[in-house]
């Protein structure tokens, strides 16, 4: 008895006999191919999200002197080391999206308006200021980008982009870590009404801005 | 936010005082000589009382007078002397605040050269993780001995001394200068902890020394990447780095002399990438300063003016 043939030959009598199924009908595929975005779109987005990433890295690096609040100091120093974690996976996405070998280290803010936002951020260095920082960052940027990565996870091409769906589901779970922390620590230091309304008027401020300037991508 | 910040602008909460750096830096420029060891401290006498006030080292202060930091910081650690507590506190304190300083140069260096290759600032975000660690570390053993953040004193003289504002400099003197003398006093901490049979320590100890040995290297590779092609300006970071080495030796405290309190981790050195050229220069750096002998001369004459200075005063007060 011969052997069940495993490949299929050039003629009609050489198919194997194996059953016309497809991988994607176990489980069933229910994801559909175009997105919102194509290529170039992308890869404009994906180096938007790289600049909020980096400066978020270089910002709270210069705060962590600022800051007398050590579990606040230390705090920060895994974070930092996560959002680089990030600006990284980001500009190594960019070579696959046509922008050329260099493109690893592009950043790209939208707009000024949204430039102006980071520059906002980053503003207050005195130690009597880290309501001001950490709100800035946490209760206003990174609960945006979490909106922003997942809007871009949903509207995007589910198949064709799956790496970048893939890299900013990774880089979501870690910002909520992130945001949980800065919850907890302005929390803590807001024992005041006083000061919760310092947290409250600078998240105000900065939304607004946010809100003016159309957010990462300005595309709100 | 600005660039470039002062060692003074350090933000602690309050727990924490402040020690004047001029203290550590005079030691750095003494003479082998018991007079001018004394000269210099006296001088610095009033100066060293009020950066002690309030701290644990009060009492050593009171004991010893002004040279109470010659009796810790140049004093092996050694587990049989009756100090052997009080030493290790003030040593578990100084690395402690060290790695704080650390944690603040690498967060600063992001923030102060934006236009630096990605690949550095990834290295300094990954090395600001490392020294939260370091930090965190040092503090839960710093409560292992006995001791509490705030005890003592802090200088900002690591700070002061490694953070320059040319990136070259920079990674010269924090990761290079900095890190290297980690390497010495981490692995003379091992010695100890394995002398007192404490695992803990001795395990806690050997992690950050091997995360030191990689902050070297990131300062080998970059302080080579930022002089590519300009033999001044590296010869500038060379001579920045030898600068600092003799700052943070202490007078030869830190060196290769029999009496030295750290001795140097030549290994250690080696595996992080210093050359046998860095480490002969490093020698020659650290053998000046004044010998055991002449510290424990000088603090021994330091406590008896100290001792005579307080007697007259009570005498004073009580006439």
């Amino acid at each position: 008895m011969s052997e069940p043939r495993l490949y299929p030959g050039t003629g009609r009598d050489e198919r194997t006999t194996f059953a016309p199924y497809s991988a994607f009908d176990i489980p069933a595929d229910l994801r559909e191919l175009h997105g919102r975005y194509d290529v170039e779109a992308t890869a404009r987005r994906v180096r938007n999200f790289r600049y909020a990433e980096e400066w978020m890295m270089m910002i709270m690096g210069g705060w962590v002197a600022t800051i007398p609040e050590l579990p606040v100091k230390t705090g920060l120093g895994k974070i930092i080391w996560e959002c680089a974690q990030a600006a990284n996976v980001l500009g190594e996405r960019l070579p696959e999206l046509r922008c050329g070998r260099k493109a690893v280290t592009a950043s790209e803010s939208s707009n000024e308006g949204f430039a102006g936002v980071i520059r906002e951020i980053a503003a207050p260095d005195r130690p009597d200021q880290t309501i001001e920082k950490i709100a800035g960052v946490f209760d206003v940027l990174k609960p945006h980008l979490i909106e922003a990565y997942e809007r871009h996870s949903r509207e995007t091409d589910q198949i064709a982009d799956a790496p970048t769906i893939e890299l900013l589901d990774d880089i979501v779970r870690r910002t909520r870590g992130h945001v949980t922390w800065g919850k907890d620590v302005l929390d803590r230091i807001c024992d005041t009404e006083g000061l919760r309304e310092r947290r409250r008027q600078r998240g105000d401020a900065l939304r607004e801005m946010l809100t003016a300037c159309g957010g990462v991508t300005g595309e709100l | 936010m600005k660039s470039f910040i002062e060692p003074n602008e350090l933000a602690r909460d309050s727990r924490f005082i402040r020690q004047d750096n001029v203290a550590a830096t005079i030691l750095s420029t003494l003479p082998d000589d018991v007079d001018a060891v004394v000269e210099a401290l006296e001088r610095l006498d009033p100066m060293i009382e009020k950066g002690v006030r309030g701290t644990e080292a009060e009492p050593l202060y009171e004991e010893y007078g002004p040279g109470f930091a010659l009796v810790t910081l140049n004093e092996p650690l050694d587990p049989t002397s009756p100090s052997a507590g009080t030493r290790l506190a003030l040593r578990m304190h100084g690395i402690f605040v060290g790695e704080l300083q650390a944690l603040e140069g690498a967060g600063r260096s992001l923030w102060d050269f934006p236009d630096a290759p990605w690949e550095f600032k990834m290295n300094m975000a990954r090395q600001c993780w490392d020294e939260t660690r370091h930090v965190q570390i040092y503090e839960k053993l710093l409560e292992h001995v006995g001791g509490y953040a705030g005890m003592f004193p802090e200088s900002t003289f690591l700070f002061e001394c490694a953070c320059s504002d040319d990136p070259a400099l920079r990674v010269a003197g924090v990761n290079r200068g900095l890190e290297g003398l980690a390497c010495d006093v981490f692995r003379d901490m091992i010695r100890y902890a394995e002398a007192i049979g404490d695992e803990t320590m001795r395990q806690a100890v050997d992690y950050v020394l091997a995360d030191e040995l990689t902050h070297v290297r990131f300062g080998s590779d970059w302080v080579k990447e930022f002089t590519k092609g300009d033999p001044e300006r590296y010869e500038k970071a060379q001579e920045f780095r030898r600068k600092v080495d003799k700052q943070f030796s202490f007078g030869g405290a830190r060196s290769e002399r029999e009496d030295a309190a750290i001795p140097i981790a030549w290994e250690d050195r080696r595996e992080a990438g210093f050359t046998e050229q860095e480490l002969d220069e490093l020698r020659e750096i650290t053998a000046d300063g004044p010998s055991r002998d002449t510290m424990r001369e000088a603090a021994r004459q330091l406590r008896e003016r100290h001792h005579a200075r307080r007697a007259a005063s009570a005498e004073r007060a009580s006439a």
